[in-house]
């Protein structure tokens, strides 16, 4: 299985992935991408099982992006991982197609109770 | 997150912004802190609630929130702080030497988890900027800044929900 983990930060792509092998993901294979524009390019490259991705980000952000594979056709699994949680956000993504919204600051265990229905 | 004592909704009457002082506790901010402290930093990076004077050498960074309260949200601490916050939250994929680069990514990352749990609290719709990193930003009055100061392993660090010295919210009476 691959997981795509798109943020503009890579320290915090670095806790993303670090937190994905502490609930137990650790012989997926990772890839990264640095803003929505790149994550919608390696989606296209990388065929990933999953992505998680950022909210806001330069270039694309993480709704655009997931508004674009949508319109192209591609039926990828896609989460966020954001900094915000607001109901309003909660209902876009779910709007666009997300399959959840996970609130930074998160815990190994928030990875769990997500990932675990879409990766087992 | 919210603390007991925040509605998040209490406007004066009229329509003019509300104050920050109004809109959050420092015990909310305070708390919101300590939570991605303990989610990215580790689990044993306790802050405590101790005001101590920054250092000279200081690094800043912030998220803009624009919505019915407009303003800040800026981390400060000392330049020599924030390349051991960058070290502890890379852990083992800490390079021997940091780059610039890695420090503000990793302040800027700080200021945007705490930045948007922030901006959960205030009234909306507003919307949350890009993570800024460079010198501290000027704040605007004092009754529009909900300022917290804490000690990470020992060194100050504050966290300021401020508005913009050029454009005040109101501030009550």
């Amino acid at each position: 299985m691959k997981i795509l983990v798109a943020d503009d930060s890579r320290v915090m792509r670095q806790i993303v992935i670090r937190t994905l092998r502490q609930a137990g993901y650790d012989d997926h294979d990772i890839v990264e991408a640095e803003d929505g524009r790149d994550a919608y390019d390696k989606v296209r490259s990388e065929s990933p099982d999953l992505v998680l991705s950022d909210w806001n980000m330069p270039n694309m952000t993480g709704l655009e992006c997931l508004q674009a594979l949508r319109g192209s056709g591609s039926d990828v699994p896609f989460g966020f991982v954001t900094s915000e949680g607001s109901a309003e956000m909660r209902e876009k993504a779910a709007d666009a197609g997300a399959l959840f919204l996970i609130a930074k600051p998160f815990t190994a265990d928030t990875f769990t109770e997500h990932l675990d229905g879409v990766l087992a | 997150m919210n603390h007991p004592g925040d509605t998040g909704l209490r406007r004066r009457a009229g329509d003019a912004p509300p104050a920050i002082a109004d809109l959050i506790h420092e015990a909310t901010v305070q708390e919101i802190t300590e939570q991605a402290w303990l989610a990215l930093v580790g689990e044993d990076e306790l802050l405590v609630p101790l005001p101590a004077p920054l250092p000279a050498d200081t690094l800043s960074s912030w998220v803009e929130i624009v919505g019915p309260w407009t303003g800040s949200v800026v981390l400060t601490c000392g330049r020599a702080t924030a390349v051991e916050l960058t070290t502890a939250l890379l852990r083992d994929h800490a390079p021997d030497v940091l780059e610039d680069e890695d420090v503000d990514d990793a302040l800027g990352e700080l200021a945007n988890v705490v930045g948007g749990n922030v901006k959960a609290v205030l009234p909306g719709p507003s919307v949350l900027g890009l993570p800024e990193v460079g010198a501290t930003p000027p704040a605007g009055s004092e009754a529009d800044t909900c300022r917290v100061a804490v000690l990470w392993r020992g060194q100050p660090l504050t966290v300021s929900v401020q508005s913009h010295a050029e454009r005040e919210n109101e501030v009550p009476l």
